[in-house]
């Protein structure tokens, strides 16, 4: 490793010994980053941890509930109902990684104009959440959706279906929105994992009489695994946060259908003003991500984002 | 000058100049204004301003509009931080759980004090702005339901005229269901729903609001046919899985027999239906001339260091002069009687259909539900309205959803108790 040329004063120098030096030079540069994750990340879990365990309103003064609001949880039906509607949405992820990884191997392959493809299936990706659901709730419109209207010009329906209307379709048409959106973003990590794939290998197989799937799951696939790692870990971040979907495409209905965690503590917060309980969700959703973290990172080897250093 | 004075005032320079623009708001004689949702009447509201500034000197005054559902998470916000504006405009039953906890003022004092002022309203539409006996807000525009009616689809299916009671609404519903055709919709946002059940003589709570009291026979009946009506395409079942535009745009294609909806629908539903006139739109008042109100109110928060100030400019903006401006400009019952009769007067002569709309929100005013005073309205709302979407799409027996929906209200009031 190349010794990191201090830049502090002279004095400064002369009094620390080198190795205090260099560890108060890599804080220093830490620092912010820190400062920022701790005031954004780690007070406020605290703080929701705390008041998870309190009666609290913005008009009333703070007094211990214990385990009231957990209590809750377990006998309030639309917490259910929001935490099964989020494992569907987490569970959906892999099937946007599967197909961003076939249309990775596509655009991967030897095609003409295979940068334009790229581009086109990335485009996706950038545009905002709100306007990503606005364009699907039109696409999927009873009266003037184009699926619809698609559907009705092929003779595939008798009637419009109200995608977003129905119990049976609206969380499905919320998460092929998501998967959507997703897509290109997905496409682009696996990409540059195919990427590093050494065609030497491929090669050799080749010669060794390996057939195409055979390369694919003995050789791309275990060599891709980071990348994977990487979209999946994303994808499921994406899927469980996707509030602003949600949000405007279907505000959590109809009934609860669409309802998800982050929108149901955005409702126990700012619709009925029970911050309390929305902190103790808050809570179940932190412990969520983390065991889900953690299964993936076990599940890939265990030593996901560790940094070599030789 | 000597260092230590320049740098006193450079920091207090700063200090003010960094301080939120609502906090230099709140100080003595400045007033900050929160509404909800009315960003298209400034100019109207500027002319308003201008003359509470005329008639009290020195005054400054601070308006913030927030969009739909920004203004509660953003009035929460500011109670938080410890610096709610002067006067807000609260919407619905959402007012309830600040009056009980006290971060409302109450404006009974005031009230006493200045009769002629209670005087100005129609005394129901006040009387909805009342918890434990205290007012705590002025009306500021108020709608109810009505039902709206396609004198079309009522020709084609023989019909005479709105129907009478409940069952009749059904009839009605199945006989003009064909093809895609339905026959009733409506809002259900609110409690908007409840004049449904209210006419069936269904309470949803007991007289002390301790128990839950809709667990009966006739819900179960009331709601067993409103599931069968809802799979025979007698009722449209968007009433059971819309919000707002997804009713009001299905009844503004002509394809639904009634709707029940606030006047708040009418000029959406006019806009979106270029077949709405006054041969093909009715206007009438549910069977048992129940209604459900969703009004905006004036409320002074406990926080104000002005409310007397508020108070006053309160009763400015909502005074007759003010109340009719307010009614031309934006086609609106203001609950101002003066105001209201002479807006209405006006408007028969220039558009005697939205006349017809607005004169039922000033009819039968006695016979308003769905609006009980509860600091838990919303998570009642949550406990109750799932069962009932439940049965009425037959996803559930209407026995069983009512025993559940019982079992969560009673857990809910058990705790609230």
């Amino acid at each position: 490793m190349t010794a990191i040329e201090s830049p502090m004063p002279r004095s400064v120098g002369r009094i620390l010994r080198p190795r205090t030096r260099q560890t108060l030079l890599l804080w220093c540069f830490l620092a912010p980053s820190l400062v920022i994750f701790l005031l954004y990340r780690v007070i406020p879990v605290i703080w929701n941890l705390v008041l998870s365990f309190q009666y609290w309103s913005p008009l009333k003064a703070a007094e211990f509930a214990g385990w009231d609001h957990y209590e809750d949880l377990w006998f309030d039906d639309v917490f259910w109902q929001a935490l099964w509607n989020t494992l569907i949405v987490i569970a959906s992820a892999p099937i946007g990684i599967a197909l961003a990884l076939g249309l990775a191997l596509l655009v991967n392959a030897d095609i003409r104009g295979r940068n334009v493809y790229r581009t086109i299936i990335f485009l996706s990706y950038p545009l905002m959440t709100v306007a990503v659901a606005i364009i699907w709730r039109w696409m999927f419109d009873e009266r003037v959706g184009l699926i619809n209207y698609a559907a009705r010009t092929f003779d595939l329906v008798d009637k419009p279906i109200p995608f977003l209307n129905s119990f049976t379709w609206a969380l499905p048409s919320v998460i092929v929105a998501n998967i959507w959106q997703m897509l290109g973003f997905y496409m682009i990590i696996l990409l540059a994992g195919l990427q590093n794939v050494p065609r030497e290998l491929h090669e050799a197989a080749a010669i060794d009489g390996a057939g195409a799937l055979h390369r694919f799951t003995r050789i791309t696939l275990p060599l891709i695994r980071p990348s994977l790692f990487l979209a999946f870990v994303i994808g499921m971040l994406n899927a469980i946060t996707s509030f602003d979907l949600v949000y405007v495409m279907t505000g959590g209905g109809p009934g609860r259908a669409t309802e998800i965690l982050v929108t149901y503590i955005y409702k126990l917060g700012f619709v009925q003003t029970k911050f309390d309980s929305a902190a103790a969700v808050t809570i179940v959703f932190f412990v969520l991500l983390i065991s889900i973290a953690w299964a993936a990172n076990r599940f890939t080897g265990g030593n996901a984002g560790a940094v070599e250093t030789e | 000058m000597k260092r230590r004075s320049v740098v006193k005032a450079a920091l207090t320079g700063a200090t003010v100049l960094a301080a939120p623009a609502y906090l230099r708001a709140q100080s003595s004689k400045k007033l900050s204004i929160l509404t909800w949702n009315i960003a298209d009447q400034q100019e109207l509201f500027k002319q308003e301003f201008a003359d509470f500034k005329a008639a009290n000197p020195g005054v400054e005054i601070e308006w913030l509009d927030k969009k739909g559902p920004d203004l509660p998470a953003f009035y929460q916000t500011q109670i938080v931080a410890g610096t709610p504006p002067d006067i807000v405009d609260l919407q619905g039953a959402i007012w309830v759980d600040y009056a009980a906890n006290g971060g409302l003022v109450d404006l009974t004092p005031y009230l006493q004090k200045e009769p002629d002022v209670a005087k100005r309203f129609n005394a129901d539409y006040l009387k909805g702005w009342a918890y434990q006996g205290k007012t705590y807000l002025l009306p500021f525009y108020v709608a109810k339901t009505l039902l709206y009616y396609n004198k079309t689809m009522f020709q084609e299916a023989g019909l005479a005229g709105p129907p009478q009671s409940f069952d009749e609404l059904l009839g009605f519903s199945e006989k003009m269901a064909k093809a895609e055709k339905t026959g009733f919709l409506t809002l259900n946002f609110d409690w908007l729903y409840w004049p449904l059940f209210k006419m069936n003589g269904i309470e949803l709570l007991s007289p002390d609001g301790k128990k839950a009291a809709f667990n009966t026979p006739q819900t179960a009946d009331a709601l067993t046919k409103l599931a069968k009506a809802t799979a025979s395409g007698g009722v449209n079942k968007i009433s059971w899985t819309g919000r707002w535009v997804e009713p009001n745009g299905a009844f503004a294609a002509g394809t639904v027999g009634m709707l029940h909806a606030h006047s708040s629908s009418y000029f959406f539903v006019k806009g979106q239906g270029p077949w709405i006139n006054g041969q093909t739109l009715g206007a009438a008042q549910l069977p048992g001339f129940w209604s459900t109100p969703t009004n905006h109110g004036f409320a002074i928060s406990k926080g104000s260091k002005n409310p007397d100030l508020a108070w006053k400019f309160i009763t400015h903006v909502t005074s007759d002069k003010w109340a009719s401006a307010f009614f031309k400009n934006r086609s609106v019952l203001t609950a101002n009687l003066a105001a209201d009769n002479a807006g209405l007067a006006e408007m028969e002569k220039t558009d005697p259909l939205a006349a017809a709309v607005l004169r039922t929100q000033i009819e039968h005013t006695d016979k308003l539900t769905g609006n009980w005073p509860l600091p838990y309205d919303a998570e009642l709302k949550d406990a109750f309205w799932p069962e009932i979407q439940n049965a009425a799409l037959g996803r559930k027996e209407p026995q069983k959803a009512l025993a559940d929906a019982e079992r969560t209200v009673n857990r809910l009031l058990s705790r609230k108790a």
